[in-house]
């Protein structure tokens, strides 16, 4: 006769098929971690993705010379337009720095003079008296 | 309860987890009031405030260019940038926001030496303070040691951070996905300005195809089952990562080539803007964290930066947990943001 500490210890069937179904899935995925660090694998990743690529150059390409012969701004047009408007926004911002940099330093001097300013009126006075 | 019971719930649940599947983009991700501070191109530095302020030098967290930088900051009650301000940090964020077709031409030197140090100079600006900590996830982290192994001691940079950071990628399954010759990466940066967001996200999630593309759904469809799914923790980690800005065509040329297929950053050949990237400079106090299970950027990716450093104050957490996990799951709170920030507590000082 089964001892009842053991019978309550045993996992039941539904806990049995969820460990079983847990173990299959974890080789599942070790499984195919191998099989995507593979030689093998890396290269048709390589060959797919240039398809790929130039798959969808081909579709934009296409699309772009429809909107230019309809006389419509076509992605490159746009494209252009946001370099140039990139290139005004860094010579704004290299201004911008150099004029802060401008300010502090003259405020530097603003508060030497200041403080130099400060400092004589009381040497006239220790000098008086 | 019975398994006739359970079967019985089973369509429940099942509309449940499809709920929560679909409904993931309602979730409320980076929700700390900020400031901007500075905008330049899609660049944008946030300013968190704290009212607790007691470490007069203020962190900067910099993220990867895949995806965004709201990780840092992915729902109240489990956000790092919330703990680093309860914990007295003024704290910046730099969000590389999201390139267009126009940004094609951005490198990575635009980032390294432009948008980054820019970005310093302006969190400077705004606390007051000569320097600052700098904390980079990722390839975050790749561009914050490039800046520090350019600029040296002459980074306002006093403390860095790296987080999970590729710099040798000798044993990285990428290598031996996009590092081999018949990997075209030129053919790619010229087709596309823009490298889609998702298509990137796809590669990385095919390292581990098992996981991200089927268990993580059925343990969210068990734990509904079980009553045990974290519904606001599993809609902000899927939208934060389903959110996949493009990456800019020559800044992935010049990653993909440097890193991936020659290796330059660990071997002292990377240039940017005829300057030599050389991490023998980096005199910065270093906190490097790696995590045990990462396969995006295992330890041995990260390690070797350790040996190369000048910096005297050299420090090397080895977490259990994934790449994103170490920072953004459910035991970060406990197991390494209080050791982040003590790290950096001890080095703010005045």
């Amino acid at each position: 006769m089964a001892d009842p500490a053991s019978r309550e210890s045993r996992p039941s069937p539904e806990e049995q098929v969820r460990i079983l179904y847990e173990g299959a899935e974890t080789q599942t995925a070790t499984a195919m971690e191998q099989l995507v660090a593979s030689q093998g694998f890396g290269e048709l990743l390589a060959r797919m993705t240039e398809n790929l690529v130039a798959l969808s150059k081909v579709g934009s390409d296409v699309g772009d010379l429809v909107l230019r012969n309809l006389g419509i701004a076509g992605r490159g047009d746009i494209t252009r337009l946001g370099r140039q408007l990139n290139r005004t926004e860094d010579k704004l911002e290299l201004l911008l720095q150099r004029i802060e940099e401008l300010q502090d330093e003259l405020n530097e001097e603003r508060a030497e003079r200041a403080t130099k300013g400060a400092a004589k009126p009381e040497r006239a006075v220790s000098r008086k008296s | 309860m019975s398994a006739l019971g359970n079967i019985a719930r089973l369509p429940a649940s099942a509309i449940e987890t499809a709920n929560i599947m679909l409904t993931a983009d309602d979730a409320r991700i980076g929700t700390t009031p900020r400031d901007v501070v500075w905008t330049h191109r899609k660049t944008t530095l946030y300013r968190y405030r704290s009212n607790k302020r007691k470490h007069p030098v203020p962190i900067l967290l910099v993220f990867a260019l895949i995806n965004r930088a709201d990780i840092f900051d992915l729902r109240p009650g489990h956000s790092f940038v919330e703990y680093l301000l309860d914990d007295g940090f003024d704290v910046y964020l730099l969000d590389w926001g999201v390139p267009n077709d126009e940004d094609g031409e951005t490198g990575l030197d635009y980032y390294v030496c432009d948008a980054l140090p820019w970005g310093m100079r302006e969190a400077q600006r705004s606390s007051g303070s000569v320097e600052v900590s700098l904390v980079g996830w990722c390839i975050g982290g790749a561009l914050c040691a490039m800046h520090a192994g350019i600029e040296g001691s002459d980074s306002p940079a006093r403390n860095l951070v790296l987080l999970t950071t590729p710099v040798d990628t000798s044993e990285s399954l990428y290598t031996s996905w996009v590092g081999r010759e018949s990997f075209d990466v030129d053919f790619i940066a010229d087709s596309w300005p823009t490298v889609p967001g998702r298509a990137v996200d796809f590669a990385n999630k095919l390292m581990k195809p098992v996981t991200n593309f089927w268990t993580t759904n059925r343990r969210l469809a068990q734990g509904v089952h079980d009553g045990t799914a974290n519904r606001e923790a599993h809609q902000a980690m899927a939208k934060w990562v389903a959110d996949n800005p493009p990456f800019p065509g020559r800044a992935f040329r010049e990653w993909v080539t440097w890193m991936y297929k020659q290796n330059q950053l660990v071997r002292g050949r990377m240039r940017l803007r005829g300057e030599r990237v050389d991490l023998g400079r980096i005199e910065q106090n270093l906190l490097v964290v790696t995590a045990g299970a990462d396969h995006i950027t295992p330890p041995s990716n990260t390690v070797p930066l350790l040996h190369l450093v000048r910096s005297e104050d050299v420090t090397h957490f080895d977490r259990p947990g994934g790449h994103i996990g170490l920072m953004a799951g459910s035991r970060a709170r406990k197991e390494t943001w209080p050791d982040l920030a003590d790290w950096l507590a001890d080095r703010s000082g005045p």
